[in-house]
């Protein structure tokens, strides 16, 4: 349906593009020379017209024909000056060497370069390269990009013990996590105290929170972008860190220099050798660890074909005793086609797997049984992007993915008295095509536009239904002038993966549940509205937008649900609607001694769901009005650089009682409206320091400190009541602190 | 189904500090609450009423007197006499299994009724302990009780078990539905954590155990589940609520009709 219309849009740009007289067009990678890994988002700029590289480092750019002075650069590269005389097209591969200035490795953005485009019409993107994260301090002195995205305005913890996120008010399930281009179903290790996302083995990071290109569908909130390092194609190296809790590997290298390389990077918490150590026998039995394991490997085929395999394996072990306790892991597979079809045309083509799965085990006396569950995903994916002259960029594609979902599955034996017994899996397609274009219209305005249709298909049960939705992306950008731009967007998404959750803090048995005929797509629209201004020659770039979301079908637990029954779970469910609005603001600091940003958040989050609060609105979990995080790098010699981070915001909207009573001789608390109450604020300050060690040619370590929470602030992870231990007469309110001063170091090298 | 409360081995693991706090509550509008149960037994028929109250006051909770308490079945009613403030009483009068019984409270110009069936009994075959692994906190072996019944597969059956140590009654709600046990031999594990350190909660050898095991009707079944994680005040819960209830009329609380069996033995 979608791609009879194609061909007819595509000739409509072809003939657009025919009309350029006397352009030619050229095209190529742009890399790092030291280690031959592709650069993403680096520009290529000839005067006014310029382009960047998509996901693997090919551009793609259509200049007059006559000789250009171009200026190549990437954040974190010494960026570069070539002339050309430009005669026919011509293909121009493109090596940046690193920018190891003294001052500069630890800039967040370099000016002119890797800052927000001013020009381009995407908005509400926050991009990181690992480079720019290195020197922040984080919890247990592990580097992680997902706790450091949290820094940055409208992406929100979800409160320390827990992985998730919240975007702009979206839930926990309505980021698209992406590991080269799988699905991570469950992003957090050790619930939630680190990521799956290894540093050591990322390249870069995009989270879009708003106005996703129409490539991306399938979630409501935000996509992040995971994309991991190819492996240096031009020796081989080895790098490693030991931290108080965790040690890392990464084993890099050329497979045929300059042509193919592989990486392999693992981790593993040892935490639990210390518990071993412990008198408690309650805390000598237990275990908790995780480990994890990224891969990949690419090869060059020749000048227009590339294939990269990439892999991701981790597993989280949580027991009371052997035989107690809960395991769960994401794998991922993908496997990637580049082809360059001509100097305009470049495809990708991926198969991709991911699967996440828990076992929980449980023993009673004599008798065992062990819960299982497990999503699992085979996708199939193309991806073209098409350079048809200097105003237009052209993605279009399509992707169809086969979920299988196996709600649970229970195996006993012993005398408890429990069958084994396994719920029917459920099976659906997730299919969508899409087209986008981004338009420059003038030197001032562009467009870009898009549509992306999503079919998805309820298969193998005796109520198959597809749901079609048609998701329009479309956004403006104007420049004021040289220093400031304004931009909108609008976009519309839908959802059929739901994550079903009611604990605090979300868990890894929370189960995902696809589309069925009661439970309809998740929809969202948001508009979105900015203003961008560099400052003081671009010392500074400020940021501000704002946005209001509207969201249907969002799903609920009504209220005493049983979560733990196999029946389906339609009938445990509630339906609503939510709403969504808020101000960002950042200001970066880009040069100097001293960079880093502040980032506020103003925002409001409600939901309405019939059953739930006398079917009023009321506000969400993550209703946050404030958040503030403050992020400072100091570079302080040669040798050492120093860095803070502050945080604040606004407690949860939780429901607390209102009043208490007894039943059977215990006390019982009256709940009255939902999500009426607050938790505490939370704030904390960390502070960080990193000093080079000695250096050669060959090898480099460093040793970090960092102190989490300086200041030891006790914030709540959760608040419960009780009658008091020692005068049962009198309640209580309690509240549980994680983490008040914690300190760590750990030495990382290379070679 | 029960799960390992793996927030709360975190928290141990992570030596996670607790402190009481002060917080600002919603403010308590006093609400009825009633506890009616009819049971199998003369003299098991009781109803409680009382009020909730502000978290800042104690734990002592005055009966409302002056209501008028009726149960009715098949167009017979019983009406109950007060026996305490707040205590309403029927010396004689025991439900049937299969009967539907109607609770009716009126006090102060307000009615709640209530509707509530017996279920068919399910015999309770065996009541013993065995050791779990590891010690409490007092350095006795950790042990639990186990109930035995054998479930019919033919229905549906929702049982709750109430537990007694040297006659102190051990505050966690112990509930099961046949879900996962249709049909079959079920030896139920009665585990409860002993989350304040009380050793009178720890079933210790040379001690009585008393387990009574009620067969309940489904709705009061939910209104137990919906208690348990909802009320509870863990904490856990991301949207804790008050329980579903069989009572109409605005009141907290239930009206149970179930049938009672209990067995004692002493610890070894």
């Amino acid at each position: 349906m979608k791609k009879r219309h194609l061909p007819a849009f595509l000739l409509l740009l072809a003939g657009q593009a025919a009309l350029a007289q006397n352009k030619y067009t050229l095209s190529g990678t742009i890399t790092n020379k030291s280690n031959g890994e592709t650069l993403i988002g680096a520009t290529i700029r000839s005067g006014a017209t310029g382009t960047a590289t998509n996901a693997y480092g090919f551009y793609s750019l259509t200049l007059t024909k006559g000789s250009h002075e171009l200026n190549v650069s990437a954040v974190g590269q010494k960026p570069k000056t070539i002339t050309i005389d430009l005669a026919a097209d011509q293909k121009l591969d493109i090596a940046l060497e690193d920018n190891t200035q003294e001052l500069q490795t630890v800039i967040i953005s370099a000016p002119s370069r890797g800052g927000r485009d001013l020009r381009g019409t995407q908005m509400g993107v926050e991009k990181l390269s690992i480079k720019e994260i290195k020197d922040i301090p984080v919890l247990l002195g592990e580097r992680d990009v997902v706790k450091t995205l949290q820094l940055l305005p409208g992406i929100q913890s979800a409160g320390e013990g827990s992985g998730g996120f919240y975007v702009r008010g979206g839930a926990v399930d309505q980021n698209l996590l992406l590991l080269d281009e799988a699905t991570v179903y469950n992003a957090s290790h050790l619930l939630g105290f680190f990521s799956t996302f290894n540093s050591d083995a990322i390249k870069n990071v995009s989270l879009y929170k708003g106005d996703m290109p129409a490539r991306y569908g399938g979630r409501l909130s935000s996509v992040m972008d995971v994309q991991m390092n190819d492996g240096n194609n031009q020796g081989t190296h080895v790098s490693g860190g030991v931290g108080l809790i965790a040690a890392r590997l990464n084993v890099e290298g050329p497979i045929q220099k300059d042509k193919s390389s592989f990486l392999i990077s693992a981790r593993r918490t040892y935490a639990d050798v210390f518990l071993k150590l412990s008198k408690d026998t309650d805390v000598n039995r237990s275990q908790l660890y995780f480990y994890d394991l990224n891969a990949k490997a690419n090869y060059v085929l020749g000048s227009k074909d590339r294939i990269y395999l990439s892999g991701y394996f981790g597993k989280d072990v949580l027991a009371a005793d052997k035989v107690n306790g809960i395991n769960w892991g994401n794998t991922t597979g993908t496997l990637r086609w580049n082809h360059i079809f001509n100097n305009q045309l470049f495809s990708n083509t991926s198969l991709i797997y991911s699967n996440y799965n828990y076992t929980i085990s449980l023993r009673q006396d004599v008798n065992d049984y062990t819960i299982y569950s497990r999503i699992r995903d085979w996708n199939l994916k193309e991806d073209m992007q098409w350079f048809p002259g200097d105003a237009h960029r052209v993605n279009f594609g399509f992707n169809g993915v086969y979920h299988s979902i196996k709600p649970g599955q229970i195996t006993a034996s012993g005398n408890a008295g429990i069958s084994s017994q396994e719920l029917p899996n459920r099976f659906s397609l997730d299919q969508a095509a899409y087209a986008g274009d981004n338009w420059k219209v003038s030197d001032r305005f562009s467009l870009s536009y898009g549509l992306r249709l999503s079919a998805f298909s309820i298969l193998k049960e005796d109520s198959r239904k597809t749901y079609l939705n048609a998701e329009p992306r479309l956004g403006a950008a104007y420049q004021l002038d040289a220093q400031s731009a304004l931009k909108a967007a609008y976009s519309r998404n839908a959802q059929n993966l739901h994550l079903i959750s009611n604990s605090s803090s979300g868990s890894p048995v929370d189960k995902w549940v696809a589309s069925t005929q009661l439970i309809r797509p998740e929809l969202a629209d948001q508009v979105s509205l900015g203003y961008y201004r560099d400052l003081s020659e671009h010392k500074y770039e400020l940021t501000l937008e704002t946005y209001y979301k509207k969201l249907q079908n969002q799903i609920d637990y009504r209220n005493g649900a049983n979560i733990f029954t196999n029946q389906p779970i339609e009938t445990q469910l509630l339906y609503g609607r939510g709403r969504a609005y808020g101000l960002e603001l950042l200001l970066k600091k880009k040069t100097g001694r001293l960079t880093g940003w502040l980032s506020y958040t103003l925002s409001k989050t409600q939901r309405q769901i019939d059953g739930i609060n006398q079917d009023d609105w009321y506000n969400a979990r993550q209703d946050r009005t404030h958040d503030i995080s403050l992020v400072g790098i100091y570079k302080l010699s040669e040798r050492w650089v120093l860095s803070a981070n502050f945080v604040y915001y606004t407690g949860d909207a939780v429901t607390f009682p209102a009043g208490k009573y007894q039943i059977d001789g215990s006390t019982y608390y009256n709940y009255t409206s939902r999500n009426a109450s607050r938790m505490p604020a939370y704030h904390r300050l960390d502070l960080g320091a990193t000093k080079q060690l000695k250096q050669t040619k060959k090898f480099s370590s460093e040793l970090s400190f960092s102190l989490y929470n300086a200041y030891g602030n006790p914030n709540a992870y959760r608040i419960y009541f009780r009658d008091n231990k020692t005068d049962p007469n009198r309640t209580e309110a309690v509240r549980t602190t994680l983490f008040t001063f914690v300190p760590a170091i750990s030495y990382n090298f290379k070679f | 189904m029960k799960n390992i409360n793996y927030i709360a081995l975190l928290l141990l693991l992570l030596n996670s500090c607790e402190k009481a706090i002060d917080l600002k509550l919603p403010d308590n509008t006093p609400k009825y609450v009633i506890e009616a149960v009819l049971t199998n037994e003369a003299g098991g028929c009781r109803v409680a009423i009382s009020q909730t109250k502000a978290f800042t006051g104690d734990n002592t909770f005055t009966g409302v007197s002056g209501a008028t308490v009726t149960i009715s079945s098949n167009g017979s009613a019983q009406t109950l006499t007060p026996t305490g403030t707040g205590i309403y009483q029927h010396s004689t009068f025991k439900g049937a299994p299969g009967n539907t019984y109607q609770l009716t409270v009126q006090v102060d110009g307000k009615t709640f009724t209530a509707s509530s069936a017996m279920p068919q009994p399910v015999a309770f075959d065996s009541l013993y302990v065995k050791k779990g692994e590891g010690n409490n906190k007092d350095g006795s072996p950790l042990q639990y009780a186990f109930a035995g019944y054998n479930d019919p597969g033919s229905v549906k059956n929702f049982y709750r078990f109430v537990q007694y140590v040297n006659n102190k009654k051990e505050k966690t709600v112990f509930i099961a539905d046949d879900e996962f046990t249709n049909g079959n031999s079920v030896n139920n594990r009665l585990s409860f954590s002993n989350d304040n350190d009380d050793p009178a909660r720890n079933i210790k050898s040379g001690e009585q155990l008393t387990v009574e095991m009620l067969c309940l009707d489904p709705v009061v079944y939910q209104y137990w589940y919906s208690l348990k994680n909802g009320a509870g005040g863990d904490g856990n819960n991301a949207a804790p609520s008050n329980p579903d209830t069989n009572l109409s009329g605005g009141a907290l609380g239930y009206f149970s009709a179930h049938f009672i069996q209990r067995k004692t033995i002493l610890v070894l």
